[in-house]
């Protein structure tokens, strides 16, 4: 019940901040709004969205093109358009499950949680961070460590610490948002606070009517020259997404 | 033959029951150096070839790195005519090629993590006992066929029967999503808890397919003679491999390092143990020495009285103690030889090792065989000659404090 009513208290408290405490005084807004609203930032209450993923090793690359739609925090679904060869796989996350589709074999397979390191799509995201991405929210406790001024903008870094029964790897992770909820950086502390990986915002722009970041880069702080790379070719927010965009017969055979 | 060798045999068997005790010591523990050694190291033999019959084999050519990140990129070009030309050579026992990759399993609603590893059927029973394992249905039939084979827990937790079908969905070599449906022809216990519960084999060529790796593949491994020709097989294959710089050959100290160190701490707490023999042979020779010469010390006054420098008695001594070290030395090696040759041939029999054994489908490991080496029949007795002979000395200089007349007066 207190769970629910936080949300409630949470929605509002967003809402609030979107519409009312923003444009007044950013000095009142606190480190827990501040990733809330990011992460509606960058995905709105629904959005749909085309993007290219290069994965970049020191002998070899490799990018594909896929199409993304995402409703809330807990719901999406990614299809892959090309190369050819890959066409039509997908993955579909609801809350924490994921489940993944091969037209290869025609079969949709349900990603057990032991397999949630693992990396997606060859990529150096793991099914984890592709799934739980909007965890941070509720997982962690939020502090802004630090406020600085930036062509023109606020910065605002907020430091993340997983709440003691939290099922996380990590240590902390430490995220530098600009105050138009724009995420330039997110970096991953192990638990003995050693940076382990980090994803970059290279270049921001307008896209489906609001700002966003347009190129993003996950690498290991080991292996600089071992990077994933994000680009968002085309975005809309706040469309008409059915539910039904979200179930596995929808992932098996496309209807949208 | 002179005087002093003369003296020291007369006084040895002036008291027969003290000699023929610390000579019975000293035999009885170099029956038992001479035999534990050989059957402790004979025992790491079964251990290493027990392993490394299963899957590893005694040494791998892998592509420089893959050992340390086993990624599915890091692949051997033309694995299958390396290993045509490596069988030409009669020194390996077996050879075999693997492309090997971490899939999802998965059987309807069941999904399980879990290596694939491509292989040649008809060589993979060279190198590995997996193919002999097969508890239900059969093992491979040909190096292109669409089928399965996977471990019992595996099967289990999947809840597949031979004959059902199981889909496999992973990263091919260029990135691209690896997946296929193959049946299950065969399911192996192998004997390791681990592999059964998370390894399948499929042929090697439809891996290939599967994982777009067009010829290439992972490891090929290796299995020589025996253990023992270790560094024989090494460099004969860097040799194989010396006109290629993209692969390493690893043995398999390098590929398994955790069963090394085990037989290093194994090997610490014998050496433990044959240490604190030692110390007790040791300290009973130091016993009867310091006994005899308490003994004697009247005689002793009266061989420094007649002129005897005492250099001269010390000698005497540890002529004695060397010659009675040497008798309990022969019998002890002798009867501990004869034991442990016998051994060797026979092979000593654990009772309940042989079903084990026949489980792990290793039919050598039903008995231990003994190593006979040199060097392990000889560092026992080494150890307790040279041991002995330095023990005598601290009874020894006693003597030097003797004085002559008052020596004589001791009864």
């Amino acid at each position: 019940m207190t769970m629910q009513l936080n949300k409630v208290v949470i929605n509002f408290f967003l809402i609030f901040s979107f519409g009312l405490i923003l444009p007044c005084s950013a000095e009142t807004i606190d480190a827990k709004a501040i990733i809330t609203a990011a992460m509606n930032q960058w995905r709105g209450t629904t959005s749909h969205s085309t993007l290219s993923m290069t994965i970049h090793r020191p002998d070899w690359e490799r990018t594909m093109t896929m199409d993304s739609w995402t409703a809330g925090e807990k719901k999406s679904l990614v299809r892959v358009l090309k190369p050819k060869k890959d066409s039509g796989n997908g993955t579909l996350l609801i809350d924490n499950n994921m489940w993944s589709f091969s037209p290869k074999v025609n079969r949709v397979i349900k990603i057990p949680s032991s397999m949630m390191n693992q990396s997606w799509m060859g990529s150096d995201f793991s099914n984890k961070d592709v799934a739980r991405s909007a965890d941070i929210i509720e997982q962690y406790i939020h502090s802004l460590i630090k406020t600085e001024s930036s062509e023109g903008h606020k910065v605002y870094t907020i430091q993340s610490i997983p709440k003691e029964d939290a099922p996380i790897v990590w240590g902390k992770e430490v995220l530098r948002i600009r105050d138009d909820f724009v995420m330039l950086e997110h970096t991953f502390y192990d638990q003995d606070m050693k940076v382990i990986k980090r994803m970059l915002t290279s270049k921001i722009g307008m896209m489906g009517g609001r700002m966003v970041a347009i190129q993003q880069r996950m690498a290991k702080l080991e292996t600089q020259n071992e990077y994933t790379e994000i680009k968002m070719i085309t975005a809309k927010f706040d469309i008409n997404v059915p539910d039904s965009m979200f179930s596995l017969s929808n992932l098996r055979n496309p209807r949208f | 033959m002179s005087i002093i060798f003369r003296l020291a045999w007369r006084n040895l068997w002036r008291n027969r029951r003290r000699t023929w005790l610390t000579a019975g010591a000293i035999a009885f523990s170099t029956i038992l150096l001479v035999g534990w050694v050989p059957i402790q190291f004979g025992a790491y033999d079964i251990m290493i070839n027990a392993s490394l019959r299963v899957f590893p084999g005694h040494a791998q050519i892998q592509r420089r790195g893959y050992q340390d990140k086993q990624k599915i990129r890091n692949t051997i070009n033309n694995a299958e005519s390396l290993a045509t030309s490596l069988r030409s050579n009669p020194l390996y026992e077996g050879v075999s090629v693997r492309a090997q990759g971490f899939v999802l399993l998965s059987s309807g609603t069941r999904s399980y993590g879990a290596q694939v590893v491509g292989v040649e059927p008809k060589h993979e029973g060279g190198t590995s006992s997996i193919p002999g394992q097969v508890k239900e249905g059969r093992y491979l039939s040909s190096i292109d066929a669409k089928e399965i084979v996977i471990g019992r827990a595996l099967a289990r937790n999947l809840k597949l029967k031979v004959g059902d079908e199981v889909t496999l969905l992973g990263g091919g070599k260029d990135g691209s999503v690896a997946a296929a449906i193959l049946p299950v022809v065969g399911i192996f216990e192998s004997g390791s808890n681990e592999l059964d519960r998370f390894f399948s084999e499929i042929p090697l060529h439809t891996f290939q397919n599967i994982f777009s790796m067009g010829a290439s593949a992972h490891t090929i491994a290796i299995i020589g003679k025996s253990v023992d020709e270790q560094t024989k097989l090494i460099s004969a294959l860097n040799n194989a491999i010396s006109d290629r710089s993209d692969v390493i050959v690893l043995g398999w100290e390098a590929l398994i390092p955790g069963m090394k160190e085990a037989i290093k701490i194994d090997k610490v707490s014998g050496f433990i143990f044959l240490g604190i023999l030692i110390a007790i042979v040791i300290f009973s020779i130091l016993n009867t020495f310091l006994m005899s010469i308490l003994e004697r010390t009247r005689e002793f006054g009266l061989m420094l009285a007649l002129g005897s420098r005492p250099k001269r008695i010390a000698g005497l001594m540890m002529l004695e103690s060397a010659l009675l070290t040497m008798i309990g030395l022969v019998i002890g090696f002798v009867i501990g030889s004869a034991l442990v040759y016998w051994a060797h041939v026979e092979g000593i029999h654990y009772p309940g090792v042989e079903e084990l054994a026949e489980q792990f489908n290793l039919p050598d490991m039903s008995r231990i065989y003994p190593q006979m080496k040199v060097f392990n029949f000889l560092l026992g007795p080494i150890t307790i000659f040279v041991a002995t002979n330095l023990a005598a000395w601290i009874p020894i200089l006693r003597i030097r404090k003797l004085e002559p007349v008052e020596a004589m007066r001791t009864i």
